[in-house]
């Protein structure tokens, strides 16, 4: 066996496992130590499981559950606004289809942060859709809740779930649905026994991406939720950056890796199920 | 049906229309220009030294982080894609990783490590971060434009006597050059856009646009937000039609490679 794979690997291998490991040991060891006293991030030299306790309260429990009912949210939401895009965008003829692409990953070329400001402007209660939503009545308030977290977290991940499910589908042969057509099969059969099947894989990954960027979830909730919609990573910056307490921070992203973690697991299941 | 998608696809364009059309507005708030458009908030980004330092460093930093992604990034393809080595699905994995750790996850925890390696502070610590956060996609890329070519044209370069270098830098690297360029535009543009992992990082005299646009959208929130918008995603669009230039001028044999057949 030839050293020569092992010596191309190397470089990205220690770059990655180093970036990650070392910061998630570091992160390990922060979240057992006691808050800080007085000045600095934390205590240095302590060991306590007091951090662990204050964010699997009930509070903090019911946090990790918002959270991981807000992936979930944002992975079903991104797949009910990408799916149909991409078979639109399949259905086009190669130029309409690179046209069509370049401009849903248009708005990737601008800021996240500025791109939520846009969005939290129009939906906001002065912006044009709550204006035209009141002269028939009352206005439904559209940001600072859920319903803005999401809207806004999903507009972030669309375009990348779009992209992956144009690109599943493109490598379905075209010709099988017009053979299906040409036997007989209606529109609607044509779909659900040919393009469907297909999709499914792409769909999959598609919704696990979904699910996880959604679980970490940050700008979205920030941007367009209210004080009220703390995800977990919401939380974390607020306890680092507003109260100076890094070990609750620290044990918050990891109780975030785990929950990420379990809807991998999930999926996994559901998954298996599916095929059984 | 056919408006209807491209109606969908107005709609996801909207959020950032309207961050471009605020930015030509000539009042103090985020409103957009109704009568008189106005550069007044594009003359005060240049003239403000906070807002003009952070969009420089922020265009290093995303430069700095492409060539991270690539130089890591392209070796370890080419390795996944052409060898069949023990680990090299592991191996694919861990690089992908990089794309599935919460992005608020991986800015707390390099936050305390870049302090404990004394790169606090310092740009390097957020080009590496970035670089990071470039590989999965440079390798995705590279390694999919690999996998597109057949590995006969190496082998019968190996097999006209070139060495495993020549090979390297007058076959491979000229089939993937497209890849890798799209690679490091992705990298580019992800860099330039990363709002999350900077906000973490940011120290005073590091700070990136994002850093200087967050207090900003929190607190009193002036058009210099969109300007700051426009301008980097104006950026990013330039380094895409470079790259498509550059790539178009490559493909045209020049005076060097004409003579070289006899």
């Amino acid at each position: 066996m030839s050293r020569r794979p092992y010596l191309l690997a190397a470089p990205a291998t220690l770059l990655v496992v180093g970036l990650l490991l070392g910061p998630a040991i570091l992160l390990v060891r922060i979240s057992l130590c006691a808050a800080p006293q007085g000045r600095g991030f934390f205590t240095p030299g302590t060991w306590t499981l007091e951090n662990y306790r204050t964010i699997t309260d009930a509070d903090g429990l019911q946090r990790v559950a918002e959270t991981f009912a807000f992936g979930l949210g944002v992975a079903a939401l991104t797949l009910a606004i990408a799916y149909p895009l991409a078979l639109f965008i399949w259905s086009l003829s190669p130029t309409g289809r690179r046209l069509a692409l370049g401009l849903v990953l248009l708005p990737k070329f601008a800021n996240g942060l500025v791109l939520l400001f846009g969005l939290q402007q129009l939906l906001g209660p002065v912006g044009p859709i709550s204006q035209a939503i009141a002269t028939f009545g009352e206005p439904p308030l559209l940001t600072r809740n859920w319903f803005g977290a999401l809207i806004g977290e999903t507009y972030l991940i669309v375009p990348y779930a779009v992209l992956l499910l144009v690109e599943q589908l493109s490598r379905l042969d075209a010709n099988l649905v017009l053979a299906a057509r040409g036997l007989g099969a209606s529109r609607w059969q044509a779909f659900r026994r040919i393009v469907w099947p297909h999709s499914t894989p792409g769909l999959w990954l598609a919704g696990e991406l979904a699910a996880i960027w959604g679980i970490g979830a940050f700008l979205g909730p920030m941007i367009l939720g209210g004080p009220a919609n703390a995800t977990l990573a919401v939380d974390l910056h607020r306890q680092a950056f507003d109260y100076g307490r890094w070990p609750r921070a620290a044990a918050e992203a990891i109780l975030l890796i785990g929950t990420a973690i379990l809807a991998l697991i999930v999926a996994a299941g559901l998954r298996r199920w599916r095929a059984a | 049906m056919k408006i209807l998608g491209w109606l969908a696809i107005a709609l996801l364009l909207a959020p950032f229309g309207y961050a471009v059309w605020i930015s030509f507005s000539p009042d103090t708030f985020l409103t957009p220009p109704t009568g008189s458009w106005s550069l007044r908030w594009y003359v005060e980004f240049g003239e403000n030294r906070r807002w003009s330092a952070a969009l420089v460093r922020s265009l290093t930093t995303a430069l700095g982080a492409s060539l991270v992604a690539v130089s890591f990034g392209t070796p370890l393809a080419y390795a996944v894609a052409r060898h069949r080595f023990r680990g090299r699905r592991i191996v694919a994995s861990i690089a992908i990783a990089p794309a599935l750790v919460p992005p608020a996850v991986l800015g707390m925890g390099l936050l305390p490590f870049l302090f404990v390696v004394d790169l606090w502070g310092s740009p390097i610590g957020l080009i590496l971060a970035h670089g990071l956060l470039g590989l999965p996609v440079v390798l995705l890329i590279v390694r999919s434009s690999l996998d597109g070519q057949s590995p006969d044209i190496e082998l019968a370069a190996r097999g006209l006597g070139a060495s495993p270098w020549q090979v390297a830098r007058r076959v491979t690297l000229p089939l993937i050059r497209p890849a890798i360029l799209a690679g490091a535009l992705a990298a580019f543009v992800g860099s330039l856009n990363e709002g999350l992992v900077s906000l973490f990082l940011a120290t005073p005299s590091t700070e990136t646009l994002p850093a200087v646009v967050w207090p900003q959208l929190r607190h009193a929130a002036s058009p210099l937000v969109a300007v700051a918008s426009t301008i980097s995603a104006f950026a990013a669009a330039l380094a895409c039609w470079g790259v498509a230039a550059f790539g178009h001028a490559a493909r045209k044999p020049g005076p060097k490679h004409r003579g070289e057949g006899n």
